[in-house]
């Protein structure tokens, strides 16, 4: 599967209309180097650059940077901690949020507006207004924003699960019967809805990573993000199909593990 | 009134004002005029004018339709392809199906952002506004369709063991017949994807705007407008710069309503 998305990446950067043209062509110091650069990268067929690409990923090298003509490598490794911290304590307070805000709203008789409204006017703001706004009134830093963002969407579909859970017919019986609240989650809801939950968790993760890019670039914070849209402005193609190809396999990962989780809970 | 009736009434009452502002005399929304830049609210300008001196309204107003028509149309796009993929691996060989499925997995293992940005970055560096706006579009239809495609899929094997299905097979209707009769069975699943796909759509765009990598100057969009934001010297001169990113919230609560009920 990994493998597939590396190709499949690899393709779509090939046959993007402007591959083969760079920001430096715009700079009479640097255009002649690079369009030396890049029709030696025309001469190559698909299969030769396919081969190539994954034959280096394969040996641990991911090319070399046409803007600041590093291997890419060097510029990922120190931003991976960073972006790494940034996504776990932004996922981490995004489900404490949801988790809570959705237990107590789903017990209540009614659907209520004062847990609704705000998931839904925060589903409404793009990432990067909501990182901005933060910014302009000073309150709040990236893992905030993060936590918001991904606790509204989580929130929606906790609150539904679980307010399908509570109306569960032995779930129902069990109340009446005077089993307490607390025991019945514990021993009966929240086990019914690990797949549900396995499956929500792999969704956060991609929702984080599109979410990082415009969160990262406004809080200025050095991460992976950052790197791809200061790639992407200087139409640095190595960098952002390194940092792309490593955000498909954290996806994919990601999946795999929601997909254990529901053969686990299964078998 | 239902919420989705009433949100589409709101929709096509924004719609048509939207409309009339464009329609006013002399409205243009790249017309620069130097002596009134950053100015307040008055009657030629309603919502104050940019840092350039432009109508933020006339702006406002095409942003909106500009966004709106190129999520729909984008929407539509990957309804259609959706509906092409699902059925086309629910009703052909198995290897196509499994190819379908596995074409749809791989892209959804790529992150949406990533995927955008690096597209959008390798467009030609002489690519005009209008051909942007396009290629935008164009491309969060081309990313959004195998979430759809799966759905489609599984709603379209539901079809083909259904009841109806066996017994229009066994009474011998041809292939097409048989399409031509499973499509409006998957229209219960395909408008929630296409009413869920246009504020994701718009938002989308307005990310990337808001990073510069959208729909280029002098069109308006709400990204574009978002990236105002960003000047703090702007921001102490008027606060209509928010004015945008209020109405984009409005509208998006507003196209959520009309997902919500489908």
């Amino acid at each position: 599967m990994i493998l597939l998305v590396m190709v499949g990446t690899t393709l779509l950067v090939r046959f993007a209309p402007g591959y083969l043209s760079d920001a430096r062509e715009m700079d009479a110091r640097y255009a002649a180097v690079a369009r030396a650069e890049l029709s030696a990268e025309a001469s190559h067929s698909i299969t030769q650059m396919l081969r190539a690409e994954l034959g280096g990923w394969m040996r641990g090298d991911s090319g070399v940077s046409r803007e600041f003509n590093v291997p890419v490598w060097v510029l990922i490794r120190p931003r991976l901690a960073v972006s790494g911290r940034l996504l776990l304590r932004g996922i981490a307070l995004a489900w404490a949020l949801a988790l809570c805000a959705s237990l107590l709203s789903s017990a209540g008789r009614r659907p209520s507006l004062l847990w609704q409204a705000p998931a839904a006017i925060l589903l409404a703001v793009p990432a990067a207004a909501l990182a901005t706004l933060c910014l302009l009134v000073n309150s709040g830093g990236p893992v905030l924003v993060m936590a918001l963002l991904l606790a509204a969407r989580d929130f929606k579909f906790l609150h539904r699960a679980l307010r399908n859970a509570w109306l569960d017919p032995h779930v129902l019986q069990a109340r009446a019967q005077g089993v307490r609240p607390r025991h019945l989650l514990r021993a009966h809801i929240l086990p019914a809805l690990l797949p549900q939950l396995g499956a929500l968790a792999s969704l956060s993760i991609v929702t984080a990573l599109s979410a990082l890019v415009p969160i990262e670039v406004i809080f200025n914070v050095p991460g992976l993000g950052e790197l791809a849209w200061n790639a992407a402005i200087n139409r640095d193609l190595p960098v952002l199909l390194a940092v792309t190809m490593i955000m498909a396999v954290g996806v994919t990962c990601a999946s795999f593990g929601s997909h254990r989780t529901t053969a686990w809970r299964e078998a | 009134m239902s919420l989705r009736r009433g949100a589409l009434w709101f929709l096509l009452c924004l719609v048509l004002a939207a409309a009339a502002a464009l329609c006013r005399p002399n409205a243009s929304y790249s017309y620069q005029n130097r002596e009134a830049t950053l100015a307040g609210t008055s009657w030629r300008y309603p919502a104050g004018t940019d840092d350039l001196g432009r109508d933020r309204m006339v702006r406002v107003a095409a942003a909106l339709l500009l966004s709106l028509v190129g999520s729909v149309a984008a929407a539509a796009i990957t309804t259609a392809a959706a509906a092409g993929v699902g059925s086309l691996a629910a009703f052909g060989p198995a290897a196509v199906g499994w190819s379908a499925m596995l074409l749809c997995d791989v892209f959804l293992a790529l992150p949406w952002m990533f995927l955008l940005m690096m597209v959008r970055s390798a467009l030609p560096l002489t690519t005009s506004p209008a051909h942007s706006a396009a290629v935008t579009f164009l491309v969060l239809a081309a990313l959004g369709w195998p979430a759809c495609a799966r759905a489609v899929y599984r709603g379209a094997v539901a079809q083909r063991t259904s009841g109806w299905m066996l017994h229009a097979r066994a009474t011998g209707l041809h292939p097409a017949q048989m399409v031509r009769h499973l499509l409006p069975n998957l229209l219960p699943l395909l408008i929630p994807q296409f009413l869920v796909s246009i504020p994701a759509f718009v938002i989308a765009e307005a990310n990337l705007g808001a990073l510069g990598l959208g729909i280029s100057e002098p069109l308006p969009s709400w990204g574009g407008m978002l990236y105002e934001l960003n000047n703090s010297a702007m921001l102490l001169e008027t606060r209509w710069v928010f004015f945008p990113l209020a109405l984009l919230v409005v509208v998006l609560l507003a196209l959520e309503g009309t997902a919500a009920e489908a």
